[in-house]
């Protein structure tokens, strides 16, 4: 989390394609090294396609304005900017565990955090339960397609969902859910390989916050006069650091 | 000991009440405060032009800002929903109702216009709306993480989509009359679906189109503002969002009464009320 | 007080009426259990078991509403005044559908989530996890997800995670019905080693009381809401319930009425049954179902896993055959592939000349019979049916068949387990198939429903229908069907008349057969022999 979301703010404070594209091929080394079957890792190729969609449909827009090579290169690097940050959180979604991430939930936050984990523990149950549902329906002659069908379908399986919430909430409230006290099984807590995560995304966010904000290594290429970006070497060294999650075992990803 | 020191009168009944399960007792004032200022979150580029440079850069800056911001209020908005406790009863309903919503967002198992809408609008207008936004957002937050939509937008849609429930649950509820209860809530999902697509293009509609004829333009009034976002809009999402304004309606009216009835049955037994009839042998004890 | 010091739970002039009902659920009931204590509450469905376990952590009246006057002390402490969660330290419940309890995903997680409400600290839970895996003999189930477990493996973790915060009295509502014999047989032996090992207080309900009758030591007994207690003994002979050693005891005037195979097998010793009456001839209608040769593969994470292997019968009018083995020998893959919404790998499924056509040629009622059921009233449900089949005919003549015309226009969710499953049935017997299928009729099934339910499936086998139900209830096999297919790996093991396939398996044998030896299904044969 705490990768994608500095990785985030790295793109955010450039628009030069140098410094930008390479989050690119970033991405996909992390993601290659670190995906977890489901179908989050199968999102991940939506989010590239969706980066690209950015590209193009940002730099489209230009001819809703004055056209020139000036505009286009400006639309552009907009637009692959945006691209960017749409890869790397594709990234971390596909190398993220939906568990994990909800048990990060802070004390205060457990039982809105407990909801979204029985959703997402629940749903595959629900899906189920639709097939099953229909295929039931089919047994008996019911229609199971069109809009008429419907209700065969949906009032059966809110019914059960119904009553499986009554049977967890009664299943607990008899395991003392509410009743004050807490604490946890098993905390997480930052491990050296969270920090060796979290680190050197840290310091690459700083150094392009504060490089944007001094005008260094030519973050902000300028399209007005339009002239060819400059790449700083060193800036382009800071930024390789985000590389280092793809290099660590594989587990517990929810921190990243 | 409430419950058994009552009364003495043989055979006389009286009542217990348990705790109110689902999340009726909020704070108002704070709730108002945080939708206030999440609204504001998401209108910014009409209030607040004076306050940001023309500059192109810090443009960038206002919009982490604005990230954060949202990411804040949700936060707010959660601890103060959750501190009372939500109790097992609202957390299990979510938790079912959220995989609804999950199960709705599957990549492939269902095709077309987001149908988990759907269970916003029943469950926020039978439970309420404190209940309807819980279940959006969580939903949502749920769905974004299974169907891998982790990204600065997620809060933006907890918060959307948080606030179509409650204000389903602000329609005629129970004790309507069907047909009115569903016509409303139709036409609330026929608006609410392109509500739900105006305020969700918002947020990065002045990333999207600066320097273009439908552009934000920060120094400009908020009447050409609103202009050129409506011609945004049209342009870019109103043909999208009537699949989904329309489906909404439909949905509603196609399944909008055997939900209900079956989500009141259930809502009803959620709320309890206890008798404790005191029998003539134990008044008489000591 | 009145009270026993040493009870665990102590009921005290309890009467209890559920919300918008007249009936009390629980009349007068003053019952105690002692500490250390293996009690089974037993009953027909609806005379008040599943009520009286669930006052026990105060579920009722916390979770049901409704009038409750009189007292229960669990552990010394009074339910009303405290919800189930402040009782959570002292009594553990668990629910009969324990897949849909679980609250977290994985196997420890579960077990510790009880300890974290409580506010253990996590060294201890640690601790106490490990104590509990080990108890419950699940220590290799630790790092499973929930979703993957076999419904004996639920049941024992279930318990593990309604044990783990320490409480000394536990409560199961049902907990063998979903499971095979053998699965049942893990969950008993769990719960004796609790009772004898640990000095816990253990009670639970049961349907079907030739499973757990020889392993407990105290009954409680209800009808119409009104509870004795006693000896097992006793109250299977005040209540006119009890496993079928137990049936027949009575019927032959038996005292006292044995509760064990081993009971019967003595008093048997004295009165042997005369020569076996004639055995039933096979039965030659017309093949309706034919299965030739048939493979299925299910896909598993990409792996193919054969559920069905070659086989090869045929389903024959007049035929009632029950389908039989343990979970995940293929019982319900073989019903689907019968009833043409699964293809096989390999082979052909043919009926009247083709591949069958889904609730035309076949119908089937699933495993959740509620699951099929969508509209408002029981009547409806039929209607629903027949406007989908474009038949005529009269409604209310299926639910005369089913017995349950007096239901008509109540609300099919209102309605108990068994009353559910005959609607379903209904509902399905409707589409005037000639091949009914039924996957697991059995759950929560109450005597009289199940009479009902034989005596459908035999008016439609008498009319020239065929039908085939799934079962893991030896019992009813032996009492309603005409031929037994038993199923292992996706083959069939045994296929013949149930005297002959029931009375050669040592875990599938009924009572009857384990007394008398092969051939001997029911006590009511048995009774007419001793005649």
């Amino acid at each position: 989390m705490a990768w994608a979301t500095l990785g985030g703010i790295v793109a955010f404070t450039t628009m030069n394609p140098f410094y930008l594209l390479p989050l690119w091929a970033i991405s996909w080394f992390v993601f290659t090294q670190q995906r977890v079957p489901g179908p989050a890792s199968r999102s991940f190729r939506m989010f590239l396609v969706a980066g690209l969609m950015a590209v193009l449909i940002r730099t489209a827009l230009v001819f809703l304005g004055p056209f020139t090579a000036s505009n286009v290169a400006y639309f552009a690097l907009e637009g692959l900017r945006l691209g960017t940050i749409l890869v790397i959180f594709g990234t971390f979604n596909a190398v993220t565990d939906p568990f994990g991430v909800v048990r990060l939930a802070p004390r205060r936050f457990q039982e809105p955090a407990l909801a979204a984990a029985l959703a997402l523990s629940i749903a595959p149950r629900t899906v189920a339960s639709v097939r099953r549902i229909r295929e039931a329906q089919q047994l008996r002659g019911i229609p199971t397609r069109g809009a008429r069908a419907l209700p065969a379908l949906a009032v059966p399986v809110l019914e059960a969902g119904m009553e499986e919430a009554h049977v967890l909430a009664e299943s607990m409230d008899s395991r003392g859910h509410g009743s004050g006290r807490r604490s946890r099984y098993r905390p997480q807590s930052w491990d050296p390989s969270a920090w060796a995560m979290a680190l050197p995304a840290l310091v690459a966010a700083a150094v392009f916050w504060i490089a944007s904000t001094r005008g260094f290594g030519d973050l902000q290429p300028g399209t007005n006069p339009l002239h060819w970006p400059a790449v700083n070497p060193l800036v382009l060294a800071v930024e390789a650091l985000l590389v280092v999650p793809g290099f660590l075992p594989r587990q517990g990803n929810a921190r990243r | 000991m409430s419950a058994r020191t009552g009364s003495a009168n043989a055979g006389t009944a009286r009542r217990v009440r348990t705790r109110q399960p689902l999340a009726a007792s909020l704070r108002v004032p704070l709730l108002l405060v945080t939708n206030v200022a999440g609204l504001f979150a998401f209108i910014w580029p009409f209030v607040l032009p004076a306050m940001v440079h023309p500059g192109l850069d810090h443009r960038s800056d206002s919009g982490l800002i604005l990230v954060i911001l949202v990411g804040g209020l949700g936060g707010l908005l959660f601890t103060e929903l959750g501190r009372g406790g939500l109790g097992p009863k609202t957390v299990a309903l979510i938790g079912v109702l959220g995989a609804a919503m999950v199960a709705l967002r599957l990549p492939g198992f269902v095709a077309g216009f987001n149908a988990f809408f759907i269970v916003v609008l029943v469950a926020g207008n039978s439970f309420g709306p404190g209940f309807g936004f819980l279940l959006g957002a969580i939903g949502m937050f749920a769905s974004g993480l299974l169907i891998g939509g982790l990204g600065p937008w997620l809060p933006f849609e907890m918060v959307a989509v948080g606030w179509l429930g409650a204000g389903a649950g602000l329609m005629p509820g129970r004790g309507t009359k069907w047909p009115v209860r569903i016509g409303v809530l139709a036409v609330y999902g026929l608006v609410g679906g392109y509500l739900y697509g105006a305020i969700m293009n918002l947020w990065l509609w002045p990333f999207m189109t600066s320097g273009s004829a439908i552009a934000w333009d920060p120094s400009a009034a908020l009447a050409q503002n609103l202009r050129h976002y409506a011609t945004y809009y049209a342009a870019t999402s109103f043909a999208w969002d009537t699949f989904r304004a329309v489906g909404d309606a439909v949905m509603v009216v196609a399944l909008g009464r055997p939900l209900l009835a079956c989500l009141d049955r259930a809502a009803k037994r959620m709320r309890l009320d206890v008798r404790d009839a005191v029998p003539a042998a134990r008044a008489a004890e000591p | 007080m009145t009270t026993t010091d040493n009870a665990a739970l102590s009921v005290r002039q309890l009467t209890f009426t559920y919300p918008e009902t007249e009936r009390p659920a629980l009349i007068d009931v003053s019952v105690d259990i002692p500490e250390g204590a293996f009690a089974l509450v037993l009953g027909a469905t609806g005379a008040g078991k599943s009520t009286f376990l669930r006052t026990a952590n105060g579920l009722v009246p916390h979770f049901t509403g409704g009038t409750f006057a009189g007292r229960v002390l669990v552990a010394g402490r009074d339910t009303l005044a405290n919800p189930p969660r402040r009782l959570a330290d002292a009594v553990a419940f668990v629910p009969q559908d324990a897949a849909s309890s679980f609250v977290l995903d994985g196997v420890e997680d579960e077990i510790a989530y009880g300890m974290e409400n409580l506010g253990v600290d996590p060294a201890h839970m640690r601790r106490r996890v490990e104590e509990m895996l080990d108890l419950l003999d699940i220590a290799d189930l630790r790092n499973r997800s929930l979703r993957q477990l076999s419904g004996g493996e639920r049941q024992r973790v279930a318990i593990a995670a309604a044990l783990a915060a320490g409480p000394r009295i536990l409560v199961l509502d049902e907990p063998t019905s979903q499971l095979d014999p053998q699965g049942a047989e893990h969950v008993m032996a769990a719960l004796q080693r609790l009772v004898h090992d640990h000095g816990m207080t253990v009670i639970l309900a049961e349907h079907r009381l030739e499973r757990v009758i020889g392993w407990v030591d105290m009954a409680v007994g209800f009808a119409d809401g009104r509870a004795t207690a006693g000896t097992p003994r006793e109250v299977i002979h005040d209540l006119a319930v009890g496993p079928p050693v137990s049936r027949l005891g009575r019927m032959v005037g038996w005292n006292p009425v044995p509760l064990t195979v081993r009971d019967a097998r003595t008093l048997a010793r004295l009165r042997p049954p005369h020569a076996m009456s004639a055995v039933t001839s096979a039965i030659t209608g017309a093949p309706l179902v034919e299965v030739h040769g048939v493979d299925v593969q299910h896909e598993e994470l990409g792996v193919p896993r054969p559920a069905l292997r070659d086989v090869t019968f045929t389903l024959r009018a007049g035929e009632i055959v029950a389908l039989m083995g343990r979970n995940g020998a293929g019982k319900t893959t073989l019903l689907r592939t019968m009833s043409g919404v699964l293809e096989p790998t390999r082979g052909s499924v043919v009926a009247g000349g083709h591949p069958p056509v889904p609730g035309l040629d076949v119908a089937l009622c699933p495993q959740e019979p509620e699951s099929i059921l969508f509209n408002d009233s029981v009547v409806g449900e039929i209607r629903a049916t027949l406007r989908a089949r474009n038949l005529g005919g009269t409604d209310t003549a299926w639910l005369e068949r089913l017995g349950i015309a007096d239901l008509a226009s109540r609300h099919p969710r209102e309605l108990s387990a068994g009353q559910r499953l005959l609607v379903a049935t209904a509902a399905i017997a409707a589409t005037q198939a000639p091949v009914i299928l039924l996957d697991e009729p059995t759950r929560g099934l109450d005597p009289e429903s199940k009479a009902h339910l034989i005596g459908y499936l035999r008016t439609h086998a008498v009319e020239g229908g065929g039908a085939m139900f799934a079962t893991h209830d030896v019992e009813l096999a032996a009492a309603a069907a005409t031929r037994i297919l038993m199923l292992a790996g996706g083959e069939i093991i045994a296929d013949g008349t149930p005297a002959d396939v029931l009375g050669d398996s040592h875990v599938f044998a009924p009572q009857m057969t384990r007394v008398f030896g092969p051939g001997w299904l029911t006590p009511e044969q048995v009774a007419g022999a001793m005649a």
